[in-house]
């Protein structure tokens, strides 16, 4: 047992490294009071040695700790998504006047970032009941505080409550749905283990569906899935815009790396034989990729409709945000590796265009205190390049070529149309377009309006145009040449215990 | 996999337990256990209902810790002492006190500020609940056969402080750790929300 551990330890180190980060944070802040940025930069160094460590992991297939957390491909690519987003957010912040107005408490806000940050790299990974339960509330806790944080105002107070009501409700469900399968499957709390009871005696379907539908319920909450979503547009309004990009990007990919794992493994038949290579099907008499085809048209819909008559940016992105759960969500309906692996490729891109969305309303919001889409009347003839930036991210969270979320969107259409879900692949065509209008409603605001008479040209220092263009480049680059993300994705779509 | 789930054998102490003594009830042989089980079962099911139709909050809170109390010796009596202790300790001593603290707070004294109108709300609670309980008893009395059969033969030996313990510190060790990590993050961030001062 202690010998088990000990090896466990030795493939846990980004974990690890992460855990003594959000200590160190905290005990720096405390012995140099005067000094609040230094435990940012122990926390953002904290983060770049777990990936530069989870680099390392690349390749490994490997339950630890007793079956409770799985080191696999697919984990560790989530593990790279959130841990550079953290980055991300941690040089944002850097630059964030939001984030610096509340100097004293910066220290608690690295901490906690890197708590969340340590949470998510346990949701990736986790492969028992016990453990996604722990690792959703720890990054639940962090964010909860993180997301009424900076602004001593109410709006972020109410974010904050929402927030908490809502995740104490969903987890609630979470819980329950949890029990009842744990009593069907006789007291399974692996999901393997659950797996292998549901193939040899199959239960009760109704008692079955009741269960996963409260368990989608807890991880849709994550995800901001429709009709779970109710949190979303409030919470990313009112929280500081930093954490507002980390909550839309990081917490929405181990809220699908959770999602993705616990149904690619509990419940599909595994003793089916003779499948082509890379298909899945559901459990006899439970077709939950139904109920996720079902939901990701909802998710889309709703957001994409609601998002045309918002007028405040963060809310605009927070639906658009909704929105792209939507489309992410059929990439898993499709019960394919090819699906999944659309999936992935669709998070990198979204990592970059998004991010970028949310760090040009910061830097206009820097400057103009506003998100309101009327303070970007003639933005791009106040900063061009700011201007520029944006339309190329907006260009590209529509799916347009030649940016990278057109490739995102070409992948998980693609793998639609190849497992023949024509229908759900025309629903999110609709849905394409429609969103194309609210992101243009935004470009002509920035480039055909003049700016209000008495506003001169915005001024960026040069790193934080030299950050933005960390997000551009990627943004249009990975639009022409695709190939290693879609190899890597390739390569990640591989999970422990599947073949 | 057998050890995975021994530390929350409880679960099958009662279903194991539940049906020997439906058993038992059905030879005519009523035994001090299964008249503990309905006893205890009626005063729970009986305080919890009481318990959100009173009117007066403390009224409420004071049900629930018979009913906290009531549960408690459920557990006890399907041989899981670790679960009725801390049901006990954590529920009836720790919440109940946070809950009396908040009414106290809240000052809710006056009940007929409270909002007795009828709205879509409680329907749809109720519809909830009703369906809940349509779910359980579906679960439970309709598909016993399709249960898969428990993985513990003993139920007594599962529920002990020892047993918990050597789970706790040997298969559930990572969650255990993980759970210090857990509860530091909630300090530090009930420290920043308790600090923070509105306008």
């Amino acid at each position: 047992m202690v010998d088990q551990a000990l090896l466990s330890l030795a493939k846990f180190l980004p974990e690890i490294t992460l855990a003594i980060t959000f200590c160190l944070a905290l005990l720096v802040g405390v012995i140099f009071r005067s000094r609040p940025r230094l435990s940012m930069w122990v926390a953002l160094l904290g983060v770049v040695v777990s990936i530069a460590l989870t680099i390392r992991e690349m390749g490994i297939t490997e339950s630890v700790f007793s079956g409770m957390i799985a080191v696999d491909p697919f984990a560790t690519f989530f593990k790279l998504i959130v841990g550079s987003s953290a980055i991300f957010i941690f040089l944002f912040s850097l630059y964030s006047a939001e984030v610096l107005s509340t100097m004293k408490r910066l220290v608690e806000y690295s901490s906690l970032l890197v708590a969340m940050t340590l949470g998510m790299y346990l949701m990736v990974g986790a492969t028992n009941l016990l453990m996604m339960v722990l690792s959703i509330e720890l990054t639940g806790l962090s964010s909860y505080v993180l997301a009424g944080y900076t602004k001593e105002a109410s709006d972020s107070s109410e974010a904050s409550l929402k927030y908490i009501i809502y995740g104490a409700l969903s987890t609630g469900l979470m819980l329950y749905g949890i029990s009842i399968l744990f009593g069907l499957t006789g007291g399974a709390m692996d999901i393997y283990a659950i797996n292998r009871a549901l193939v040899t005696s199959p239960v009760n379907p109704i008692a079955l569906l009741v269960a996963s539908l409260l368990i989608i319920a807890g991880l849709g909450y994550k995800i901001s899935a429709v009709p779970f979503h109710f949190w979303t547009p409030d919470v990313y309004e009112g929280a500081p815009i930093t954490i507002t990009a980390f909550l839309s990007v990081a917490s929405k990919a181990a809220g699908f790396a959770m999602l993705i794992r616990f149904f690619k493994i509990a419940f599909i038949d595994s003793s089916a034989v003779g499948l082509p290579a890379g298909i899945w099907i559901t459990l006899q008499g439970f077709e939950w990729n139904k109920i996720i085809a079902i939901l990701s048209v909802l998710t889309m819909t709703l957001g994409n409709l609601v998002a045309v008559w918002q007028n405040n940016l963060k809310r605009l992105l927070a639906y658009s945000s909704i929105a792209h759960a939507g489309y992410m969500l059929m990439g898993l309906a499709i019960l394919s590796d090819k699906g999944i692996a659309a999936v992935l490729i669709y998070f990198v891109v979204y990592m970059f265009m998004n991010l970028g969305a949310f760090y040009v309303v910061m830097l206009v919001s820097n400057k103009t205190g506003s998100e309101d889409i009327d303070s970007y009347k003639g933005l791009g003839f106040r900063s061009p390049f700011i201007g520029v930036s944006m339309v190329i991210f907006f260009i590209s969270l529509a799916g347009l070529p030649p940016t990278a979320g057109f490739i995102g969107k070409l992948f998980i259409f693609a793998s639609l149309l190849d497992a023949k879900w024509i229908w759900l692949a025309v629903v999110g065509a609709i849905n394409s377009v429609i969103s194309l209008y609210y992101y243009v409603r935004v470009v002509r605001n920035m480039f055909l309006r003049d700016p209000d008479e008495n506003s001169g040209p915005l001024k960026f220092s040069v790193p934080e145009i030299v950050l933005l263009l960390l997000l551009v480049v990627p943004t249009l680059l990975f639009g022409l040449y695709y190939s290693p993300i879609v190899d890597f994705a390739n390569a990640s779509a591989r999970m422990l215990g599947v073949h | 996999m057998d050890s995975h789930a021994v530390a929350t054998g409880a679960l099958y102490g009662y279903r194991n337990q539940k049906s020997s003594s439906t058993n038992n009830f059905f030879e005519s042989s009523v035994t001090l256990e299964t008249f503990l089980f309905y006893t205890l079962g009626a005063v729970s099911v009986g305080s919890a209902l009481m318990m959100v139709t009173r009117r007066s909050p403390v009224m409420s809170a004071l049900y629930l810790i018979l009913n906290f109390f009531a549960l408690g010796g459920l557990y006890l009596s399907l041989h899981a002492q670790f679960i009725a202790f801390i049901q006990i300790l954590v529920y009836a001593g720790a919440i109940m006190v946070l809950f009396v603290f908040v009414i106290m707070l809240l000052n809710l004294g006056d009940e007929k500020k409270l909002n007795e109108r009828f709205s879509w709300k409680k329907i749809v609670g109720a519809g909830l609940s009703f369906g809940v309980l349509m779910e359980l008893i579906f679960v439970f009395a309709f598909s016993k056969a399709n249960l898969p059969p428990s993985h513990f033969e003993k139920a007594t030996d599962i529920g002990t402080v020892e047993n918990i313990g050597m789970q706790l510190f040997t298969t559930f060790l990572f969650p255990f750790e993980v759970t210090s990590v857990l509860l530091l993050a909630a300090i530090v961030g009930a420290v920043v929300l308790a600090k923070k001062k509105l306008n």
